[in-house]
């Protein structure tokens, strides 16, 4: 039976997509990618393997050859705008994303490119900040609030510009346990469509319904997360303590 | 001048606070002016000057003798100017020289003290400071402290590595400066990748701040208050 994501039409689409830095390294190469309506797809991977050079590709911050569309909109200079209005993206580094003074001031920034009147996007703001379970930091300034508020903030800061699709790089870097588990379930009630770029397989596990695997800047299999997990042996699971101990002996 | 403590004051609630900052930009201005324009003969317009700041300071329920100390920050400059003007035979320009521009950055501060920087930023843009201006002060306030935390990062790392005990000083002129470069690299890095995250949220080259105050009547008798009082005794 085909699922029922799958009859939809797809939010992302992908094809043939090439991408080489200045310095000559061939970030992407060749990728065919499909993202469908309510599904949460964890990209993994080694680093450098091209995965976030990949999803900066999707709104258009980073240009390669190949074609791009986001929701029935082909990627060009016209469609810019609204591409970016429908993907919301979470950078690793939560302190490159909160770059306003303050956290309201941040929250509202989306909004205010997209040309919301200012009361609204303080509004929409508000009411993102609430989303995220932060609805008492909007006075505050960024580096008042710890790594796991500020990952939450940068969240509200894509959340207020209602997008379509998230792209999240790394989002339980520099995060705590309980952080991190606060932070999962708040990805877990959100109904967007999920592009999450990660190392962590239990993150993977327990929020991606598919997962994709990049080598070398080619996208080289798709499956479960536990599929590819264990076809790339993408955990720490299978290895016993005394083998660990043994490749750290043997890489030193 | 730390600005976590700057961030601090500024969140009070005395009347000075609470007034729109453009009013209180307007003031601080005027109060430069009739400053600068004083002359250096006038102690007696210079101390009182120098009362209504400490006044002001009272009002803003703010550290009198902590604010008063860090804008000692000014002098080493302006005393190596005033010592140029004593040494050419201008004693009493040497001397104004220090009261002005120490009194000078007392009143910033206090301007900084009462007003959160969102609202220092807005009322400088809402009264026609040119953008660029407004942005590069935005973002040396906010990456002012990653990026020293980040400097001092690297130093505890250089001190565990036993960097710079020991050694003499022209390695560690040597280090310093190799540390320098690849701060100023990271810095360069750090801006590249905030750009990205501006673009990925629709910046299309135009910013836009909250404004969250509006200019009341309570704050024009202010400054036309204040105004007044500082031209009557400049030219009183």
């Amino acid at each position: 039976m085909t699922p029922v994501s799958e009859v939809r039409p797809p939010l992302i689409e992908v094809r043939d997509l090439h991408f080489q830095y200045e310095d000559g390294t061939q970030a992407l190469d060749g990728v065919n990618f499909t993202l469908y309506p309510g599904e949460t797809v964890a990209l993994l991977g080694a680093n450098g393997s091209g995965k976030t050079t990949f999803v900066l590709q999707l709104n258009g911050v980073l240009r390669g050859q190949g074609s791009i569309t986001v929701c029935g909109l082909p990627l060009n200079k016209e469609t810019l705008p609204r591409i970016r209005s429908k993907i919301g993206m979470v950078f690793q580094d939560s302190d490159e994303q909160l770059f306003m003074p303050s956290v309201l001031d941040d929250v509202a920034f989306g909004p205010l490119n997209q040309g919301v009147p200012e009361e609204e996007a303080i509004a929409k703001a508000k009411l993102a900040l609430r989303q995220a379970g932060l609805a008492d930091v909007w006075n505050k300034a960024p580096y008042h609030l710890s790594a796991g508020e500020k990952r939450r903030v940068a969240l509200a800061g894509v959340l207020a510009m209602e997008p379509e699709i998230l792209i999240l790089d790394e989002p339980t870097t520099f995060l705590d346990p309980p952080a991190e588990r606060n932070l999962l379930q708040l990805l877990a009630d959100l109904p967007q469509a999920k592009l999450i770029v990660t190392h962590n397989v239990r993150l993977a596990a327990s929020l991606a319904s598919r997962a994709v695997f990049f080598e070398k800047g080619k996208l080289v299999a798709t499956g479960s997360v536990d599929e590819i997990a264990r076809r790339f042996e993408w955990t720490y699971a299978d290895l016993p303590p005394a083998d660990l101990r043994y490749s750290a002996h043997r890489r030193f | 001048m730390h600005h976590v403590l700057l961030d601090r004051w500024s969140q009070g609630a005395s009347p000075l606070h609470r007034r729109d900052a453009r009013a209180k930009i307007l003031a601080l201005l005027v109060f430069l002016v009739v400053l600068a324009t004083t002359p250096p003969n006038a102690v007696a317009v210079l101390a009182t000057y120098a009362a209504l700041l400490a006044a002001a300071i009272l009002i803003a329920q703010l550290p009198l003798g902590l604010l008063m100390t860090r804008a000692m920050v000014v002098l080493p400059f302006s005393l190596t100017f005033a010592l140029i003007s004593w040494l050419a035979g201008e004693p009493l320009r040497a001397l104004a020289l220090v009261e002005k521009s120490y009194l000078s950055t007392v009143a910033v501060l206090l301007l900084a003290g009462v007003t959160p920087l969102p609202l220092l930023l807005g009322g400088l843009e809402r009264l026609g400071s040119p953008q660029l201006l407004v942005l590069v002060a935005q973002f040396l306030y906010r990456y002012l402290f990653v990026l020293s935390e980040q400097a001092q990062h690297m130093r505890l790392a250089a001190a565990c590595r036993n960097g710079g005990a020991g050694h003499r000083r022209a390695s560690r002129f040597r280090s310093a400066t190799g540390a320098l470069a690849v701060l100023f690299a990271r810095s360069y890095e750090r801006a590249e990748g905030i750009h990205r995250a501006m673009l990925a949220r629709g910046f299309s080259g135009r910013f836009s701040l909250l404004h969250a105050q509006r200019f009341r009547a309570g704050d024009g008798a202010f400054l036309l208050l204040v105004s007044a009082f500082l031209i009557l005794v400049r030219l009183g």
